[in-house]
């Protein structure tokens, strides 16, 4: 099943891949075909980003499947064994109560992943509706909606958060939908920018003297090409949301315990900071490699593959 | 070591002798006290920085009720007598002297001549007076104090130095309600203003300290009081403190306060919880730990949710919490586990302990008899819905979060969801006002079984919404009765009648344990295991 | 140039009225009920008494139609009122201006570590020949941003305080208080500044200019700091707003995990408590330091790169 899901993923991937560089049926060069072997073969070539999917792969399938990594129960442990270090029995050791911390981590991805996956799609799904209703219709539109994005823009993203956190209240997907309100601003730039970009390029002004129809032009021309940079952008932002919405949850405001976000991990472990450092250090490290990783392959996405031929 | 010998024997012969004759005690210091006086000699000067875990959001100790902040502002006021923390006896401080009348329903203070307030002005019976005038308006945040006082008919002033304060029937609490923060005098000027300018602007006390900062939710910054000369009979030292200057940091995180003391970076910490007490033993630390009377750690009820309505429910929670293992795991050593609503250090405390056992199997079968059945995710159900509470809780102390947490899987494991709320110290009193709470994670530190009137009575404030029942005259009874025997049988009445009726699940008795650096000498408990800094000095 | 000024700094007043606006929107709008949110502070659902809530809502003008409301509110935040702190009953701005100059301090440690440790990096990475060397820097960067900064200041108090004790683990005590909290800050923000000036550097060194000086016999340090440096780091100063607006927003969390007073711990604080008035405020300021960053950036940009000057100067002409 695990084979399966990276085939899933590679393909995925690849598409995701394909899509930036592929230009338009009217534009110059001329169209790739995405085949397995040479993504492999790009993934072999570069070690890190092989890590990288290998630690985003994992940190999916504990999202999904968190008994594949750990039986332990995350939510109950043996208090007499509190505060073991990381051992073979423990690999992250145990907590004030002996839960056990990997258990703890491996279940945290659940919920640190579906605030994440929340926050992109809202930043994603809103940002791009404004920026294709602002590249695509233009005239004043255009002016009201990007002068609203750089107003966003101009509030510190987490400023923003914290103010949508104060009117919405605490949890999971308030502090999701939060951070995704906050980086809508630069979705809605993204895709305008594509949007005029590949409304000007001369298949679709042929198109369009053709007399096809706007739904049709937006639907066959405009966003296929336009969607590239836009995941590459979802990727990025996939990481600085993982961050983000950690460091809502470290406040406080994400989900009441025993829930264990990871951010909200961390900042139990900051309690015990003097005798077991375990609690802070390993949970943050998980957040670490993620946020890498996605960073890694969203590189790789906006500039490696583009520059292999 | 049982460093907190049962206090009730002395304190109560003490409390016997005082109703009926007026007694005059000249300074003489007790001397008890937990952390080392020797180590050289005691010096002048220096600054003591002390790092709490919480900010209360107020500064006038007549409304404080929260340790963190009570350490700071206690410094500011005296009161008309004090406790000695070893024998539970009440001494005088700003009172020289009072007489008690044969039915404790008058109060008559003499006032030490000389005694001035840091803003300059007298204290004269007339200040006592405005205070005690005051005091019952405070609202919702001085319900402490506001207690102490209730049933008050009036206070007079006698002459300039004599007051007298009448009370509607017997007040056997009352002379040991004078010896709390909850009752030091403020300036007349002080007492007269609003509650909450009280609480942002801070007072004027006649203490040893003065307030010379208040930053909310992150310092409050204390100055010695030049020319004080009229400390506590208890206290070694007379005339003003050692100390120059003291330091209230708040710093929320217990691992960061303990780091910062052994590195040296302050000198003194509240609230040291199990976990941290290996990496603070040894060194230049020492452990400080007394256990509170009082009302003891648990769940407080809202007894008006149509759920909590059930005695059933609320029984059967009590047998599914394991108290032992919840001092052990996360409570400072020698934490006892609850064995009635008072700790058992509280005068009149009776030992319950039969009652409150852990025994899932009975917990389960009171649930199955109010009719919660057992549901598909394990949270019992009736009528649709789910057996599940929400508990209020204030980050004051490390110990409150893990704590509840294994509450949370004990209640589960018998078929009950818990989830915890944390909400601001601040926030807890309008939260216990409103009503809108399903339990409260809660304790009251006092040295007199009166807690429980203060907690439980349907007179008072009532926050935990109990029903009338025969509890009341329990609590009315002891608190006018001025028979020691009878008080101390109607107080055990009550304490059964709460804990057979579960109003409140009592968990854990509250030891409050700080760390103290080994360069600070004298930093001692007072009777209700709060600091007093007089004595305190740096070397 | 004046009519430029002008019309940047309409610009800028326009953009921080639009900020409030979103503010007030989010705050006192979204929710539906701002008064319950407040009565009820953090609670999910609201029983409070309904003629507490009444008083309040009068109180705060709440019972008024929404566009009278807004322009009240408006008018008196144009003055520099932003009302007071529902917890503490202070006025708003004098909380905010006695918080700011100790994270000023903070986030200007910040920048000046951020613009050493990123610049020295871009400048080391882009001048070695050493591959490994280059490699070695030039994969920091992505590590910096990828790291939380609340577990990054943690480690660092874990080590350097608790263990080391070099350094204190929490407060606003001098010079040496400050290291710590400058620094966990520091790391993503220098991180950013690397991550552009190298770009910009390794395009400037492809440049003719940068030929012709080589041409002309001079050093290659030389060509590097003095002729690369100079041209990369203007795009790298459009950056400087944006980064600026991180670090104040970014003192949120470090103020917390060090303990620090501070306008973040405020921002925090007022969070918690659902006070919307120092919310809003700290929203407002937030937007204010950005668009005086940046107009500050953009009134100096010429006076360094003349090219700039002509162009924009005749832009302004024009429109």
């Amino acid at each position: 099943m695990s084979q399966g899901l990276v085939d899933d993923t590679a393909a995925d991937a690849a598409l995701g891949l394909a899509r930036p560089v592929e230009p338009g049926p009217g534009s110059s060069g001329t169209a790739r075909r995405v085949d397995a072997r040479r993504v492999l073969r790009f993934v072999v070539r570069r070690p890190g980003l092989l890590l990288s999917v290998l630690v985003l792969v994992l940190v999916v399938l504990a999202s999904f499947w968190p008994g594949l990594f750990t039986s332990r129960d995350p939510l109950a442990g043996v208090p007499s064994q509190n505060f073991r270090g990381p051992s073979g029995a423990h690999w992250f050791g145990t907590d004030e109560l002996g839960r056990d911390v990997f258990s703890r981590v491996v279940h945290g991805a659940q919920l640190s992943l579906k605030a994440t996956l929340i926050a992109v799609a809202v930043a994603f799904v809103v940002g791009s509706l404004i920026g294709l209703i602002a590249g695509f219709v233009g005239r004043w539109i255009d002016d009201v909606l990007m002068r609203f994005v750089d107003v966003l823009l101009s509030i510190p993203a987490l400023f923003l958060s914290l103010a949508l956190v104060t009117a919405l209240g605490y949890g999971t997907v308030k502090v999701a939908v939060a951070v995704g309100i906050a980086s809508v601003a630069s979705f809605a730039r993204v895709t305008r920018a594509e949007v005029l970009r590949v409304r000007q390029a001369v298949f679709v002004e042929a198109s369009r003297s053709c007399g096809a129809r706007w739904y049709s032009v937006l639907g066959r021309h405009v966003l296929p090409n336009a969607a590239g940079p836009v995941i590459v952008l979802a990727t990025l932002d996939f990481g600085s949301s993982i961050l983000a919405v950690s460091a809502l949850s470290f406040l406080g405001y994400g989900a009441p315990p025993p829930a264990p976000e990871w951010g909200t991990l961390i900042s139990d472990g900051r309690n015990y900071l003097a005798n077991a450092w375990w609690l802070t250090a390993l949970p943050g490290l998980a957040i670490a490699a993620t946020v890498l990783a996605t960073n890694r392959i969203a590189r790789a996405l906006d500039g490696e593959w583009s520059r292999q031929s | 070591m049982r460093a907190h010998p049962d206090i009730r024997p002395t304190r109560w012969t003490a409390l016997a002798a005082l109703l009926t004759t007026s007694v005059l005690l000249t300074a003489c210091g007790s001397g008890g006290g937990g952390s080392d006086s020797g180590g050289g000699q005691a010096r002048s000067g220096g600054t003591l920085t002390f790092a709490v875990g919480s900010d209360a959001g107020c500064v006038d100790p007549q409304q404080v009720a929260s340790n963190d902040t009570i350490y700071s502002v206690r410094q500011i006021v005296d009161s008309l007598t004090d406790q000695d923390p070893a024998t539970g006896k009440i001494v005088p401080w700003l009172a020289k002297s009072w007489d008690i009348s044969s039915d404790a329903t008058t109060f008559t203070f003499h006032l030490r001549s000389g005694v001035t307030f840091s803003d300059g002005s007298k204290l004269t019976a007339q200040v006592v007076k405005d205070n005690f005038d005051a005091v019952p308006k405070l609202g919702a945040l001085g319900t402490l104090a506001e207690g102490y006082l209730s049933g008050v008919k009036s206070t007079t002033v006698v002459d300039p130095l004599t007051v007298k304060v009448t009370f509607q029937q017997p007040n056997a609490q009352f002379l040991q309600a004078t010896s709390t923060h909850s009752l030091g005098i403020e300036s007349s000027a002080s007492a007269k203003k609003s509650p909450q300018e009280k609480c942002s602007q801070g007072v004027v006390g006649s203490g040893p300290f003065v307030l010379k900062q208040y930053v909310q939710n992150q310092s409050i910054t204390l100055a010695k009081r030049t020319g004080y000369a009229w400390g506590s009979s208890r206290w070694t030292k007379s005339g003003e403190a050692y100390l120059d200057k003291v330091v209230f940091k708040v710093v929320p995180e217990a691992g960061v306060r303990a780091g910062s003391l052994q590195s040296g970076q302050v000198d003194a910490i509240s609230s040291v919880g199990k976990a941290n007490e290996a990496a603070l033993k040894g060194g230049q630390v020492t452990l400080q730990r007394r256990a509170n009377p009082g009302v003891v750690f648990g769940l407080a009820f809202n007894n008006s949710r149509p759920v909590l309505k059930d005695a059933r429910v609320r029984q059967a929670i009590g047998f599914a919490i394991d108290r032992k293992q919840i001092a052990d795991t996360v409570f400072p050593t020698g934490t006892q586990p609850a064995t009635s609503i008072l700790a058992h250090t509280t005068p009149d405390y009776a030992d319950l302990s039969s009652d409150l056992t852990t025994d899932a199997a009975k917990a389960k079968s009171l649930l199955d008899a109010a009719g919660w059945k057992a549901g598909s995710d394990g949270i019992r159900t009736k009528d649709g819905k789910k057996l599940s509470l929400t508990v209020d809780w204030i980050p004051n102390s490390a110990t409150n979060q893990p704590a509840l947490e294994l509450i949370q899987q004990q209640l589960k494991a018998v078929g009950v969801g818990l989830t915890l709320k944390q909400v601001q110290v601040t926030q807890l009193t309008p939260t216990l006002q409103s009503g809108d709470y399903d339990a409260v994670w809660s304790n009251v530190t006092r040295a007199d079984p009166d807690i429980l009137r203060s907690s439980f009575s349907t007179e008072l404030a009532n926050f935990y919404r109990l029903p009338t029942t025969p509890l009341d005259t329990a609590l009315t009874g002891q608190a006018a009765t001025t028979d020691a025997t009878k008080r101390s049988q109607l107080v055990e009445q009550a304490q059964q009648l709460i804990v057979r009726n579960a109003y409140d699940v009592p968990v854990v008795e509250l030891q409050t344990q700080i760390g103290v650096a080994k360069k600070v000498h004298n930093l001692n408990f007072d009777a209700s295991s709060r600091i007093q800094l007089h004595d305190t000095w740096i070397g | 140039m004046r009519r430029y000024a002008i019309k940047r700094l309409a610009q800028a007043v326009g953009v921080l009225w639009a900020a409030y606006t979103v503010s007030f929107l989010v705050l006192d709008f979204l929710p539906g009920d701002p008064v319950t949110a407040m009565a009820s502070a953090g609670m999910d659902s609201g029983t409070v008494d309904p003629a507490q809530l009444a008083a309040l809502r009068h109180e705060y003008g709440f019972d008024k139609p929404i566009l009278v409301q807004y322009a009240d509110y408006l008018g008196r935040a144009v003055r520099g009122d932003f009302g007071d702190s529902v917890s503490t009953g202070r006025p708003v701005s004098s909380t905010l201006a006695d918080a700011l100059p100790q994270t000023l301090q903070l986030t200007g440690a910040a920048l000046l570590l951020a613009v050493l440790l990123g610049g020295g990096l871009a400048v080391v990475a882009t001048y070695t020949s050493r591959r490994w060397l280059r490699q070695l820097l030039l994969s920091l960067p992505p590590l910096g941003v990828s790291v939380p900064t609340f577990w990054v200041g943690l480690l660092l108090v874990e080590s350097f305080s608790f263990r080391l004790h070099w350094f204190p683990a929490f407060g606003n005590d001098g010079l040496r208080g400050l290291v710590l909290p400058a620094l966990t800050l520091a790391i993503p923000t220098g991180a950013q500044v690397a991550q552009v000036l190298a770009k910009s550097l390794l395009t400037a060194l492809d440049q003719a200019y940068v030929e012709t000086a080589r041409a002309k016999g001079a050093g290659r340090w030389r060509v590097h700091l003095r002729h690369a440096l100079r041209n990369a780091s203007l795009p790298a100063l459009t950056v400087v707003g944006l980064l600026v607006g991180q670090l104040i927003a970014g003192s949120v969390v470090v103020e917390t995990v060090f303990s620090r007073d501070g306008l973040g711990r405020v921002t925090a604080a007022a969070v918690t408590a659902q006070d919307i008035p120092l919310v809003q405020g700290v929203v407002v300021f937030g937007a204010l330091i950005f668009v005086l960053t940046n107009l500050l950036v953009d009134l100096v940009y010429p006076l360094l790169d003349p090219r700039i000057v002509v162009a924009s100067g005749r832009k302004a002409v024009a429109v």
